[in-house]
């Protein structure tokens, strides 16, 4: 932070008040005072209207099935933390392959023209096929194991890292690489130190979706065949007729979705500190 | 600037040399909506070494693409264009180009912008880094060297950006209007700041621009463009001693050269009524 821009900062931040903060402190817990008022509303209703457990448990049943999933004996195959594990394994695997092999064709593919004629076609092909309809040949072909479920999540990942990491290098401005023309740069100059950083903030764009897909590529992957992972803890829980154990596997999942998708959003602050955000999802206080 | 610590200059010529040579120059491009389209016609002038050219013309004259065409960015069609005796892509050819724009790379600080072209060219680090540190001192944003571009203002911006065309201490630098974004107060003292630099370093400066006013204060010679397809339609030296202050344009040479080249242009003469 510059001089100026620090004392512009010390001269804006008004003067606490009393009145003012209650306000701030009721605007920042609103999330949280809703969500309560929201689990108190289900949980009455639902105790009210006498819905069957079978049907929609109650708030506090998805509560004592998550207790009850994360009491010992910890390494039992029916108890969250092996499966917590495999899942967690196969999309931050996907993710990390996927998004690497994206990035790496997106940039090849907008690089060399000989690239973008020989593997367009497959790519828009592939493309367009349902990937997940994939998911029992990959199942055949590379096993029960988190294999299959990796192979489908980089499947998954690997697209919105292509076309992101496409579009970020077709866009860099073209005053930029004149720049890099008129000081007579090599290409490979020219990549590291100019496109490749002016295309970071499509690739993160592409590392956000990437997320929230890895951890869909794991559970489809492990829905139609595996032995171990969320997903088919949901699947032997449903068979159970134990919805609430159900529910809270979901549980598990939206809250591995959420904290991988903040990762990123993290390392994105951090290697991307001088693009203006556009994380809708932030809902922290504008500066 | 001459005291600033060098490295090893990238593009010594032989002296007397000039510094620019284009001959009998046409530029033509294809657009899909036109077909062949004549940008440039029939250029032909020399730029000598350590001279100050300013180009005027109206917009779209093609000034930029002869600015893209001396720094190797844009090829020519026919003609014969030597940069330093040699072709503008010639890897010798690293000159100094400044944009209207500062383009500066918002991810580097004030110093690591300035400091590309050493990076780019493979220059001496230690050498660099204290002549960027000497160059950001002389245009007054030493003490910004660690900020990002998005904490300076326009100016400021425009400043650093010329700290890097001169890093790599280039004998020639072109300037596509490079102060057209600017207020009228920063225009005139980024003006000063550009004669004192190119008195000070014996640079050849090639610079667009389409205020008339700053081309007269500015160049020991300007080259005045016709619209496209763009002519120089005709050069007027200009004979006002150095070095020039705001009270220059003032004098009666500079009103009347800035009076002529209106006329050039048709401005005052038919188009408006005649005011003085």
């Amino acid at each position: 932070m510059s001089i100026e821009s620090a004392a512009r900062a010390a001269v804006a931040r008004p003067e606490p008040r009393a009145g003012l903060s209650l306000r701030r402190l009721l605007d920042r817990s609103l999330g949280l005072i809703s969500f309560v008022l929201l689990v108190a509303a289900l949980e009455a209703g639902l105790w009210l209207f006498g819905v069957p457990d079978y049907v929609l448990p109650r708030p506090s049943q998805i509560f004592l099935a998550l207790v009850r999933g994360f009491a010992p004996p910890i390494l039992s195959p029916s108890q969250y933390y092996v499966n917590i594990g495999t899942t967690l394994i196969e999309a931050v695997a996907s993710f990390v392959l996927g998004s690497a092999f994206g990035t790496l064709a997106g940039a090849l593919i907008v690089e060399f023209r000989s690239v973008r004629r020989l593997a367009l076609p497959y790519i828009v092909g592939l493309q367009s096929v349902p990937k997940v309809a994939l998911a029992p040949l990959f199942v055949v072909w590379f096993g029960f194991g988190i294999e299959s479920k990796i192979l489908l999540g980089v499947l998954l990942t690997f697209f919105p890292l292509l076309i992101n990491t496409a579009a970020g290098f077709s866009a860099v401005e073209r005053d930029r690489l004149e720049l890099m023309t008129s000081l007579k740069a090599k290409a490979w100059t020219t990549f590291w130190m100019v496109k490749f950083p002016s295309a970071l903030p499509f690739i993160f764009a592409g590392l956000e979706m990437a997320a929230v897909y890895s951890i869909l590529g794991a559970v489809v992957g492990e829905f139609v065949g595996g032995n171990s992972g969320l997903g088919v803890l949901i699947l032997n829980r449903n068979a159970a007729m134990d919805i609430a154990g159900s529910l809270a596997a979901l549980v598990i999942l939206a809250v591995m979705g959420i904290a991988l998708q903040r990762a990123v959003a993290f390392a994105r602050q951090r290697v991307l500190f001088w693009a203006p955000s556009n994380d809708a999802l932030d809902t922290r206080d504008p500066e | 600037m001459i005291a600033a610590p060098k490295p090893t200059r990238v593009d010594a010529q032989p002296p007397g040399a000039p510094a620019i040579q284009v001959q009998g120059l046409v530029k033509t491009y294809r657009s899909q909506r036109e077909g062949t389209v004549r940008a440039l016609e029939e250029i032909d002038f020399t730029v000598a070494d350590g001279e100050f050219i300013c180009i005027v013309g109206p917009s779209g004259c093609g000034k930029s693409t002869l600015l893209k065409i001396l720094a190797g960015i844009v090829p020519h069609s026919v003609g014969t264009v030597l940069v330093r005796g040699k072709a503008p892509r010639d890897a010798d050819n690293r000159l100094g180009l400044v944009f209207q724009a500062p383009v500066l790379l918002p991810w580097r600080t004030v110093l690591q912008n300035t400091l590309l072209p050493a990076q780019v060219l493979g220059l001496d680090r230690a050498a660099s880094q204290a002549r960027a540190h000497e160059l950001l001192r002389m245009v007054g944003l030493e003490q910004f060297a660690a900020s990002y571009p998005s904490e300076l203002s326009g100016g400021m911006q425009q400043r650093c950006s010329i700290t890097r065309a001169l890093l790599h201490d280039p004998s020639i630098l072109l300037m596509d209007e490079p102060f057209g974004a600017l207020d009228a107060m920063t225009r005139d003292t980024m003006n000063l700041e550009l004669q004192r630099i190119w008195r000070e370093s014996g640079k050849t400066i090639f610079l667009i621009t389409h205020s008339i006013p700053e081309a007269v204060f500015l160049a020991d010679r300007v080259l005045v463009m016709s619209p496209r397809p763009g002519r120089i339609i005709e050069e007027i030296r200009i004979d006002l001693p150095r070095p020039r202050d705001l009270d220059t344009m003032s004098e009666p040479v500079f009103a009347e050269a800035v009076r002529h080249i209106r006329r050039l242009f048709g401005i005052g003469a038919q188009d408006r009524p005649h005011v003085d």
